[in-house]
Protein backbone atom coordinates (compact mmCIF):
# COMPACT_ATOMS: atom_id res chain seq x y z
CA UNK A 1 0.00 0.00 0.00
CA UNK A 2 1.09 3.54 -0.77
CA UNK A 3 2.25 5.77 2.33
CA UNK A 4 0.42 8.44 3.11
CA UNK A 5 2.19 11.59 2.13
CA UNK A 6 2.91 13.06 5.42
CA UNK A 7 2.44 17.72 5.02
CA UNK A 8 5.60 17.81 6.75
CA UNK A 9 8.75 17.70 4.64
CA UNK A 10 12.09 16.48 5.94
CA UNK A 11 15.41 18.61 5.89
CA UNK A 12 18.37 17.05 7.32
CA UNK A 13 21.10 19.08 9.47
CA UNK A 14 24.23 18.82 10.58
CA UNK A 15 26.22 20.67 13.59
CA UNK A 16 30.47 20.51 12.73
CA UNK A 17 32.29 21.11 15.75
CA UNK A 18 36.44 21.80 15.93
CA UNK A 19 37.16 20.38 19.29
CA UNK A 20 39.21 22.84 21.30
CA UNK A 21 42.73 22.07 20.27
CA UNK A 22 44.25 24.15 24.28
CA UNK A 23 43.01 23.96 27.28
CA UNK A 24 40.78 26.24 28.86
CA UNK A 25 42.45 28.15 31.50
CA UNK A 26 41.55 27.71 35.04
CA UNK A 27 38.79 29.43 37.38
CA UNK A 28 39.74 30.98 40.63
CA UNK A 29 39.09 27.94 42.82
CA UNK A 30 41.00 26.03 40.67
CA UNK A 31 43.94 27.62 40.60
CA UNK A 32 43.82 28.08 44.46
CA UNK A 33 43.37 24.12 44.80
CA UNK A 34 46.00 23.68 42.65
CA UNK A 35 48.49 25.61 44.53
CA UNK A 36 47.36 24.32 47.76
CA UNK A 37 48.24 20.57 46.32
CA UNK A 38 51.56 21.48 45.22
CA UNK A 39 52.39 22.52 48.95
CA UNK A 40 50.62 19.76 50.43
CA UNK A 41 52.95 17.28 48.19
CA UNK A 42 56.21 19.16 48.85
CA UNK A 43 55.35 18.63 52.60
CA UNK A 44 54.53 15.66 52.04
CA UNK A 45 57.92 14.31 50.26
CA UNK A 46 61.30 13.52 50.97
CA UNK A 47 64.64 14.82 49.74
CA UNK A 48 65.26 14.12 46.34
CA UNK A 49 68.83 13.31 45.38
CA UNK A 50 69.56 16.52 43.59
CA UNK A 51 68.17 18.66 46.03
CA UNK A 52 70.54 16.77 48.73
CA UNK A 53 73.00 17.72 45.95
CA UNK A 54 72.24 21.28 46.54
CA UNK A 55 72.06 21.18 50.35
CA UNK A 56 75.73 20.13 50.71
CA UNK A 57 77.32 22.15 48.24
CA UNK A 58 75.63 25.29 50.04
CA UNK A 59 76.64 23.65 53.46
CA UNK A 60 80.60 23.30 51.76
CA UNK A 61 80.03 26.99 50.59
CA UNK A 62 79.26 28.26 54.20
CA UNK A 63 82.03 26.74 55.59
CA UNK A 64 84.49 27.29 53.54
CA UNK A 65 83.21 31.42 53.57
CA UNK A 66 83.98 30.82 57.27
CA UNK A 67 86.85 29.46 57.62
CA UNK A 68 89.30 30.99 54.76
CA UNK A 69 90.87 27.97 53.43
CA UNK A 70 90.21 25.29 50.82
CA UNK A 71 88.79 21.93 52.07
CA UNK A 72 91.13 19.06 52.14
CA UNK A 73 89.07 16.84 49.04
CA UNK A 74 89.02 19.68 46.58
CA UNK A 75 92.33 19.41 44.54
CA UNK A 76 92.51 23.35 43.30
CA UNK A 77 92.04 23.51 39.65
CA UNK A 78 89.34 20.89 39.11
CA UNK A 79 85.79 22.76 38.20
CA UNK A 80 82.64 21.16 40.07
CA UNK A 81 79.77 21.96 38.74
CA UNK A 82 77.56 22.96 41.15
CA UNK A 83 73.63 21.93 41.53
CA UNK A 84 72.95 25.45 41.46
CA UNK A 85 74.46 25.94 38.09
CA UNK A 86 72.62 23.36 36.64
CA UNK A 87 69.48 24.77 37.86
CA UNK A 88 70.14 28.12 36.07
CA UNK A 89 70.93 26.29 33.01
CA UNK A 90 67.72 24.64 32.93
CA UNK A 91 66.08 27.92 33.51
CA UNK A 92 67.55 29.55 30.79
CA UNK A 93 67.17 26.69 28.24
CA UNK A 94 63.42 26.79 29.26
CA UNK A 95 63.41 30.84 28.69
CA UNK A 96 65.00 30.21 25.58
CA UNK A 97 62.11 27.97 23.84
CA UNK A 98 58.93 29.57 22.79
CA UNK A 99 56.17 28.28 22.73
CA UNK A 100 52.85 28.84 19.88
CA UNK A 101 50.83 31.67 21.75
CA UNK A 102 47.40 30.84 22.55
CA UNK A 103 45.80 33.46 21.40
CA UNK A 104 45.76 33.62 17.93
CA UNK A 105 46.13 36.46 14.94
CA UNK A 106 42.84 35.61 14.12
CA UNK A 107 41.61 36.08 17.92
CA UNK A 108 42.90 39.33 18.28
CA UNK A 109 41.21 40.47 14.56
CA UNK A 110 37.87 38.36 15.30
CA UNK A 111 38.13 36.67 11.90
CA UNK A 112 35.21 34.84 12.50
CA UNK A 113 35.36 32.40 9.14
CA UNK A 114 39.21 31.37 10.70
CA UNK A 115 39.41 27.73 12.08
CA UNK A 116 42.41 29.01 14.17
CA UNK A 117 40.14 31.61 16.56
CA UNK A 118 39.38 30.36 20.19
CA UNK A 119 41.71 27.19 20.40
CA UNK A 120 40.51 26.78 23.77
CA UNK A 121 36.70 26.13 22.83
CA UNK A 122 33.93 24.21 20.35
CA UNK A 123 33.23 25.95 16.66
CA UNK A 124 30.56 25.03 14.83
CA UNK A 125 30.13 25.85 11.33
CA UNK A 126 27.19 28.05 10.44
CA UNK A 127 25.81 28.77 6.96
CA UNK A 128 23.93 31.41 5.00
CA UNK A 129 21.13 30.16 3.02
CA UNK A 130 17.86 30.94 1.34
CA UNK A 131 14.76 29.85 3.11
CA UNK A 132 11.62 31.14 1.61
CA UNK A 133 12.62 34.41 0.34
CA UNK A 134 14.95 34.60 3.36
CA UNK A 135 18.57 34.85 3.61
CA UNK A 136 19.19 33.39 7.19
CA UNK A 137 22.46 32.00 9.02
CA UNK A 138 21.52 28.34 9.78
CA UNK A 139 23.69 24.97 10.40
CA UNK A 140 24.21 23.32 6.97
CA UNK A 141 21.01 21.91 5.94
CA UNK A 142 19.35 19.94 2.99
CA UNK A 143 15.95 18.39 1.94
CA UNK A 144 15.71 14.90 2.47
CA UNK A 145 15.14 12.39 -0.42
CA UNK A 146 13.43 9.35 -0.32
CA UNK A 147 15.82 6.39 -0.17
CA UNK A 148 18.60 7.77 2.04
CA UNK A 149 18.60 7.67 5.89
CA UNK A 150 18.53 11.22 7.55
CA UNK A 151 22.22 10.45 8.70
CA UNK A 152 23.26 10.53 5.28
CA UNK A 153 21.21 13.16 4.53
CA UNK A 154 23.27 15.49 6.81
CA UNK A 155 26.33 14.00 5.56
CA UNK A 156 25.28 15.15 1.95
CA UNK A 157 24.47 18.99 3.87
CA UNK A 158 28.19 19.08 4.75
CA UNK A 159 29.54 17.60 1.22
CA UNK A 160 27.94 20.21 0.02
CA UNK A 161 29.10 23.01 1.93
CA UNK A 162 32.29 22.13 2.01
CA UNK A 163 33.42 19.69 -1.00
CA UNK A 164 34.43 15.94 -0.20
CA UNK A 165 37.56 16.03 1.17
CA UNK A 166 36.49 17.29 4.56
CA UNK A 167 36.57 13.91 7.19
CA UNK A 168 33.96 14.07 9.90
CA UNK A 169 32.91 11.66 12.37
CA UNK A 170 29.08 11.89 12.72
CA UNK A 171 28.15 10.87 16.33
CA UNK A 172 25.87 8.11 15.92
CA UNK A 173 22.56 7.30 13.67
CA UNK A 174 20.42 8.90 15.46
CA UNK A 175 19.07 12.95 15.49
CA UNK A 176 20.50 14.98 18.36
CA UNK A 177 17.17 17.25 18.24
CA UNK A 178 14.33 18.74 16.19
CA UNK A 179 13.27 21.58 14.80
CA UNK A 180 9.98 21.98 13.35
CA UNK A 181 7.86 24.90 11.92
CA UNK A 182 4.89 25.64 9.84
CA UNK A 183 5.01 27.64 6.62
CA UNK A 184 3.65 31.06 6.50
CA UNK A 185 -0.17 31.21 5.70
CA UNK A 186 0.27 32.16 2.25
CA UNK A 187 2.78 29.03 1.00
CA UNK A 188 0.71 26.71 3.13
CA UNK A 189 -0.96 23.67 1.70
CA UNK A 190 -2.77 20.45 2.56
CA UNK A 191 0.17 18.87 1.86
CA UNK A 192 2.78 21.14 2.62
CA UNK A 193 2.08 22.31 6.19
CA UNK A 194 5.83 22.94 7.39
CA UNK A 195 8.88 21.06 7.69
CA UNK A 196 11.07 19.50 10.69
CA UNK A 197 14.66 19.79 10.64
CA UNK A 198 16.74 17.13 11.88
CA UNK A 199 19.98 17.82 13.39
CA UNK A 200 23.29 15.33 13.60
CA UNK A 201 26.20 15.70 15.42
CA UNK A 202 29.73 15.56 14.00
CA UNK A 203 33.36 16.20 15.48
CA UNK A 204 35.46 17.81 12.78
CA UNK A 205 38.03 15.55 12.24
CA UNK A 206 41.03 16.64 8.79
CA UNK A 207 42.49 20.06 9.79
CA UNK A 208 42.98 20.93 5.74
CA UNK A 209 41.28 22.95 4.46
CA UNK A 210 43.16 24.38 1.73
CA UNK A 211 41.02 22.59 -1.03
CA UNK A 212 37.75 23.55 0.22
CA UNK A 213 35.95 26.35 -1.70
CA UNK A 214 32.89 26.93 0.25
CA UNK A 215 29.93 27.56 -1.90
CA UNK A 216 28.46 29.92 0.05
CA UNK A 217 29.09 32.57 3.43
CA UNK A 218 30.07 30.36 6.24
CA UNK A 219 31.18 31.42 9.61
CA UNK A 220 32.84 28.96 12.98
CA UNK A 221 31.49 30.62 15.96
CA UNK A 222 31.12 29.71 19.54
CA UNK A 223 28.17 28.50 21.63
CA UNK A 224 28.05 31.74 22.78
CA UNK A 225 28.28 33.57 19.94
CA UNK A 226 25.22 31.74 18.07
CA UNK A 227 22.93 34.20 19.30
CA UNK A 228 24.06 36.66 17.26
CA UNK A 229 23.45 34.66 14.04
CA UNK A 230 20.53 32.68 14.89
CA UNK A 231 16.76 33.64 15.05
CA UNK A 232 15.25 32.85 19.08
CA UNK A 233 13.42 29.67 18.47
CA UNK A 234 16.15 28.23 16.15
CA UNK A 235 19.08 28.61 18.78
CA UNK A 236 16.50 27.68 21.91
CA UNK A 237 16.35 24.08 19.99
CA UNK A 238 20.19 24.17 19.26
CA UNK A 239 21.36 24.88 22.62
CA UNK A 240 19.66 22.29 23.89
CA UNK A 241 22.20 19.57 22.53
CA UNK A 242 25.33 21.58 22.55
CA UNK A 243 27.24 20.75 25.35
CA UNK A 244 30.35 23.98 26.29
CA UNK B 1 88.85 -70.79 15.49
CA UNK B 2 88.87 -73.80 17.53
CA UNK B 3 90.51 -71.95 20.66
CA UNK B 4 87.04 -69.92 20.79
CA UNK B 5 84.68 -71.35 23.16
CA UNK B 6 81.05 -70.83 22.22
CA UNK B 7 79.55 -69.18 25.23
CA UNK B 8 82.01 -66.36 24.57
CA UNK B 9 80.78 -65.90 21.23
CA UNK B 10 78.00 -63.17 20.72
CA UNK B 11 75.21 -64.36 18.53
CA UNK B 12 75.15 -61.36 16.38
CA UNK B 13 79.07 -62.18 15.75
CA UNK B 14 78.36 -65.71 14.95
CA UNK B 15 76.14 -64.48 12.90
CA UNK B 16 78.30 -61.96 10.95
CA UNK B 17 80.58 -64.45 10.96
CA UNK B 18 78.49 -67.34 9.24
CA UNK B 19 77.13 -65.22 6.69
CA UNK B 20 80.26 -63.08 5.84
CA UNK B 21 77.38 -60.57 4.12
CA UNK B 22 77.61 -57.20 4.43
CA UNK B 23 74.94 -56.49 7.38
CA UNK B 24 77.21 -55.11 10.51
CA UNK B 25 75.39 -54.45 13.77
CA UNK B 26 75.27 -51.00 14.92
CA UNK B 27 77.65 -51.66 17.92
CA UNK B 28 80.36 -53.28 15.94
CA UNK B 29 80.68 -50.84 13.12
CA UNK B 30 82.81 -51.79 10.25
CA UNK B 31 84.51 -54.20 11.47
CA UNK B 32 84.17 -57.31 9.69
CA UNK B 33 87.86 -57.70 8.52
CA UNK B 34 88.74 -56.41 12.03
CA UNK B 35 86.77 -59.01 13.45
CA UNK B 36 88.14 -61.80 11.29
CA UNK B 37 91.41 -60.81 12.04
CA UNK B 38 90.90 -60.68 15.96
CA UNK B 39 89.92 -64.08 15.38
CA UNK B 40 92.78 -65.08 15.38
CA UNK B 41 94.22 -63.11 18.31
CA UNK B 42 93.32 -64.04 22.41
CA UNK B 43 89.95 -64.08 23.49
CA UNK B 44 90.25 -60.45 25.48
CA UNK B 45 89.53 -58.72 22.25
CA UNK B 46 86.46 -59.78 21.50
CA UNK B 47 83.22 -57.93 23.41
CA UNK B 48 81.92 -60.13 26.52
CA UNK B 49 78.73 -61.18 25.75
CA UNK B 50 76.26 -59.82 28.80
CA UNK B 51 77.75 -56.18 29.40
CA UNK B 52 76.21 -54.72 26.09
CA UNK B 53 72.66 -56.18 27.43
CA UNK B 54 73.29 -54.80 30.81
CA UNK B 55 73.84 -51.45 29.91
CA UNK B 56 71.07 -51.27 27.74
CA UNK B 57 68.77 -51.68 30.68
CA UNK B 58 70.25 -49.54 32.97
CA UNK B 59 70.44 -47.08 30.75
CA UNK B 60 66.84 -47.23 30.05
CA UNK B 61 66.28 -47.42 33.35
CA UNK B 62 67.98 -44.46 34.44
CA UNK B 63 66.87 -42.37 31.60
CA UNK B 64 63.18 -43.04 32.68
CA UNK B 65 63.86 -42.37 36.22
CA UNK B 66 64.94 -39.25 35.54
CA UNK B 67 62.50 -38.14 32.81
CA UNK B 68 59.89 -38.95 36.02
CA UNK B 69 61.58 -36.64 38.18
CA UNK B 70 61.40 -33.73 35.90
CA UNK B 71 57.64 -34.49 35.27
CA UNK B 72 57.09 -34.48 39.12
CA UNK B 73 59.11 -31.66 39.52
CA UNK B 74 57.02 -29.51 36.60
CA UNK B 75 53.76 -30.70 37.82
CA UNK B 76 54.59 -29.24 41.16
CA UNK B 77 55.71 -26.11 39.97
CA UNK B 78 52.45 -25.67 37.45
CA UNK B 79 50.49 -26.26 41.24
CA UNK B 80 51.68 -23.71 42.86
CA UNK B 81 50.14 -20.18 42.80
CA UNK B 82 50.94 -17.80 40.55
CA UNK B 83 53.34 -15.06 41.58
CA UNK B 84 51.65 -11.62 41.99
CA UNK B 85 53.72 -9.17 39.62
CA UNK B 86 55.14 -6.28 42.62
CA UNK B 87 53.37 -3.04 41.68
CA UNK B 88 56.46 -0.69 40.81
CA UNK B 89 55.00 2.63 42.59
CA UNK B 90 54.07 1.07 45.39
CA UNK B 91 57.22 -0.02 46.77
CA UNK B 92 58.75 3.41 47.81
CA UNK B 93 62.65 2.76 47.70
CA UNK B 94 64.89 1.75 50.61
CA UNK B 95 67.01 4.31 50.42
CA UNK B 96 64.06 7.29 51.21
CA UNK B 97 62.89 5.58 54.53
CA UNK B 98 66.30 7.17 55.96
CA UNK B 99 66.10 9.57 58.59
CA UNK B 100 68.37 12.11 56.80
CA UNK B 101 65.90 12.56 54.08
CA UNK B 102 62.83 14.02 55.92
CA UNK B 103 62.26 18.18 55.27
CA UNK B 104 62.61 20.31 57.52
CA UNK B 105 60.15 23.14 57.27
CA UNK B 106 58.67 25.09 59.72
CA UNK B 107 55.11 24.02 61.14
CA UNK B 108 52.14 25.17 60.20
CA UNK B 109 50.51 28.20 61.51
CA UNK B 110 47.14 28.68 62.48
CA UNK B 111 46.09 30.93 59.83
CA UNK B 112 47.32 28.51 57.10
CA UNK B 113 45.21 25.80 58.29
CA UNK B 114 42.24 27.99 58.60
CA UNK B 115 42.75 29.23 55.29
CA UNK B 116 43.08 25.28 53.97
CA UNK B 117 40.19 24.76 55.44
CA UNK B 118 38.45 27.08 53.94
CA UNK B 119 39.46 26.79 50.95
CA UNK B 120 38.93 23.05 50.96
CA UNK B 121 35.49 23.88 51.52
CA UNK B 122 34.60 26.20 48.60
CA UNK B 123 36.21 23.68 46.78
CA UNK B 124 33.86 20.95 47.43
CA UNK B 125 30.85 23.84 46.84
CA UNK B 126 32.34 24.66 42.91
CA UNK B 127 32.95 20.89 42.29
CA UNK B 128 29.55 20.25 43.30
CA UNK B 129 27.90 23.01 41.09
CA UNK B 130 29.90 22.31 38.30
CA UNK B 131 29.36 18.37 38.96
CA UNK B 132 25.27 19.54 38.87
CA UNK B 133 25.54 21.41 35.39
CA UNK B 134 27.06 18.64 33.66
CA UNK B 135 24.34 16.19 34.88
CA UNK B 136 21.69 18.87 33.95
CA UNK B 137 23.55 19.56 30.22
CA UNK B 138 23.11 15.81 29.76
CA UNK B 139 19.38 15.29 30.99
CA UNK B 140 18.43 17.90 28.80
CA UNK B 141 20.78 16.37 25.42
CA UNK B 142 19.13 13.06 26.11
CA UNK B 143 15.93 14.96 26.40
CA UNK B 144 16.10 16.80 23.19
CA UNK B 145 17.24 13.24 21.88
CA UNK B 146 14.49 11.73 22.91
CA UNK B 147 12.02 14.26 21.33
CA UNK B 148 13.31 13.76 17.80
CA UNK B 149 13.29 10.74 17.84
CA UNK B 150 9.58 10.38 18.53
CA UNK B 151 8.66 13.21 15.70
CA UNK B 152 10.99 11.07 13.22
CA UNK B 153 8.45 7.61 14.66
CA UNK B 154 5.48 10.14 13.65
CA UNK B 155 7.25 11.40 10.48
CA UNK B 156 8.49 7.47 9.03
CA UNK B 157 8.52 3.75 10.92
CA UNK B 158 11.72 2.92 8.76
CA UNK B 159 14.09 6.26 8.91
CA UNK B 160 13.28 5.91 13.17
CA UNK B 161 14.59 2.18 12.56
CA UNK B 162 17.19 3.27 10.80
CA UNK B 163 17.72 6.22 13.15
CA UNK B 164 17.86 3.59 16.62
CA UNK B 165 20.36 1.53 14.81
CA UNK B 166 23.94 0.60 16.48
CA UNK B 167 26.40 2.27 14.93
CA UNK B 168 29.24 0.13 14.63
CA UNK B 169 31.96 2.60 13.42
CA UNK B 170 31.64 4.77 16.15
CA UNK B 171 33.57 3.03 19.02
CA UNK B 172 36.83 2.41 19.29
CA UNK B 173 36.51 6.03 19.32
CA UNK B 174 40.06 7.47 19.67
CA UNK B 175 41.28 11.56 19.89
CA UNK B 176 44.18 13.91 21.24
CA UNK B 177 43.31 15.44 24.12
CA UNK B 178 43.99 19.33 24.15
CA UNK B 179 47.53 20.75 24.98
CA UNK B 180 48.58 23.74 27.17
CA UNK B 181 50.03 25.42 23.86
CA UNK B 182 48.65 25.06 20.33
CA UNK B 183 51.43 23.11 17.97
CA UNK B 184 54.11 24.95 16.57
CA UNK B 185 54.22 25.11 12.94
CA UNK B 186 57.87 23.95 11.56
CA UNK B 187 59.54 22.94 15.23
CA UNK B 188 62.33 20.93 15.01
CA UNK B 189 62.53 18.32 17.94
CA UNK B 190 65.98 17.50 18.94
CA UNK B 191 67.53 14.25 18.11
CA UNK B 192 67.51 11.49 20.95
CA UNK B 193 66.94 7.78 21.30
CA UNK B 194 64.43 6.55 23.90
CA UNK B 195 65.69 3.79 25.56
CA UNK B 196 62.75 2.03 27.27
CA UNK B 197 63.77 0.51 30.89
CA UNK B 198 60.99 -0.61 32.57
CA UNK B 199 60.47 -4.21 33.91
CA UNK B 200 58.18 -6.50 32.43
CA UNK B 201 57.32 -9.38 34.55
CA UNK B 202 55.70 -12.21 33.22
CA UNK B 203 53.63 -15.11 35.70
Amino acid sequence: SAAARRPWRLFGALCLLRLPRITQPLQKEEEEMAALMGQIEVEKSRYSDHEIRKLEEEERLRRRKESLYDDDDEAPGKTVIMAQDLEEKWEQKFLRFEPAPRITDADKNNIRTSLNRKLDSNLMLLVKQKIGNQELWLLPQVEWQPGETLRSTAERAMATFLGDHIQAKVLGNAPYGIYKYKFPKTIRTEDNVGAKVFFFKAFLQSSDFTQTEPKADYLWVTKNELGDYLKPEYLKKVNRFLLD
Amino acid sequence: AQSLSPESVSPRALCSFSSCSSWLPQRIPLRGNHWQSSLLTPRTALPVRAQPKKKKKVDVKREQAQKDRMKKKLKKLERAAPELIPIEDFITPLKYSDGSRVRSLPPLSPEETERRVLLLKKWCLFKQRQDEAEKKAIQTLVESQQEALKELRLESEELYQAAIRRDEGLFPFEREGPTYTPPLPGYDPPEGKCVDITKVYTQ
